[in-house]
């Protein structure tokens, strides 16, 4: 959605935090970004290496994007699952079959609540 | 591991590389600023809604009636988001009420730091006075308004009836993010193919206990449950 602001708002983060260590480089950043933040990694990715090169700063900056599993609540037997999404492409039972809904793995229902996963965390920042 | 020499050690030399550690939300800016405005909204004596929903869903008509049910008794302040236009604000300006345009110039949703420069216009309109009840209208949109706190105290939800019942499970961040759920256009249920039901299941299994209001702007029904929601929400 707006993965572009989101990047750039990290570059000036990054910009003030190499100030503040009087850092020449920024190296490696990792980010972390929740499953259900909607927040596209691919899109972040691809903003964020377009825009990291206005600045000598930044230019060689390696993004690390970490995306934990969603997780989910039953809300029929109230366990909690950890149920990867399917990529795109990626052949399964679930796409093959014509899209059905997940199910909790402990009781096979379908009402699964999203638990948490709403983050973007700038995690560590690595420079020289 | 180090990258430059490729040892498993860190202890053995040193590079110039800085490790900080900085666990931070890339939002955060946004966040305090929405902690700020809850706090300008709550000095000027308000509590404030902050409304999202497709383009076209009703969300102008609605404050429409509900300023007309309430504007004797409770003093009312709206902000208006849109990309282009005034029109949105002059129809609720034509109702005797402050309202103030933020017109976002392409942005597809509010942030708190427009919000902020939005109370400070209706500040201005309200001389001292102050308000009980500020509704921000968002940017007609169920994808990216989710992400940004406004520094609402609360936040409502509009599906109507011709969007369709699927939309609580097509666009979840949304949908997750309620206070209150409004099926608006409910006169319009027998011409259109939506379940009541299936909104009502799709909604509830992103938030078990979120409360869902069926009302008509055009028609009234239902209406009182939602009159009657912001009367309690304004008590506490």
């Amino acid at each position: 959605m707006h993965e572009l602001s989101l990047a750039q708002s990290l570059l000036d983060q990054l910009v003030t935090l190499a100030r503040e260590h009087q850092a020449e480089h920024v190296t490696r950043i990792s980010v972390t970004i929740g499953p259900f933040s909607g927040i596209v990694r691919d899109s972040f990715e691809f903003g964020f290496n377009i825009l990291k090169d206005a600045q000598p700063l930044t230019k060689d900056a390696v993004l690390v994007v970490e995306t934990p599993d969603p997780v989910y609540t039953c809300l029929d037997c109230n366990k909690v699952s950890v149920i990867p999404f399917v990529q795109p492409g990626e052949a399964t039972e679930m796409n093959l079959g014509g899209g059905y809904p997940k199910k909790c793995p402990w009781c096979c229902q379908n009402r699964l609540s999203p638990k948490g996963g709403t983050e973007l965390i700038l995690n560590q920042v690595e420079m020289e | 591991m180090c990258d430059t020499c490729g040892c498993q050690l860190h202890e053995h030399h040193q590079h110039d590389t800085k490790v900080v550690e900085v666990n931070k939300s890339l939002l955060e800016a946004n966040q305090k600023q929405a902690h700020s405005n809850r706090h300008h909204i709550e000095k000027m004596g308000a509590l404030a809604i902050n409304m999202i929903s497709s383009p076209g869903s009703g969300k102008t008509t609605l404050l429409e009636r509900t300023i007309e049910a309430l504007k004797d008794t409770v003093k009312i302040g709206v902000i208006e988001g849109d990309i282009e236009t005034e029109r949105d604000a002059d129809r609720i300006r034509a109702k005797g009420i402050p309202a103030v345009q933020l017109t976002t110039g392409g942005a597809c949703h509010l942030d708190a730091p427009m919000v902020h420069g939005g109370l400070h216009v209706l500040e201005h309109f309200a001389k001292g006075e102050g308000f009980d009840l500020i509704f921000i209208e968002n940017v007609g949109n169920l994808v990216c308004p989710s992400t940004f706190d406004l520094g609402e105290h609360r936040r409502v939800i509009l599906l109507s009836v011709p969007e369709g019942s699927d939309k609580p499970a097509k666009y979840p961040s949304t949908f997750r993010g309620a206070d209150l759920v409004l099926i608006t256009k409910m006169d319009l249920l027998p011409h259109f193919d939506f379940s009541v039901e299936e909104a009502e299941i799709e909604t509830h299994t992103l938030k078990p206990d979120v409360p869902i209001i069926e009302l008509s702007s055009t028609t009234g029904d239902g209406f009182e449950q939602w009159i009657d929601y912001l009367k309690e929400m304004l008590k506490k």
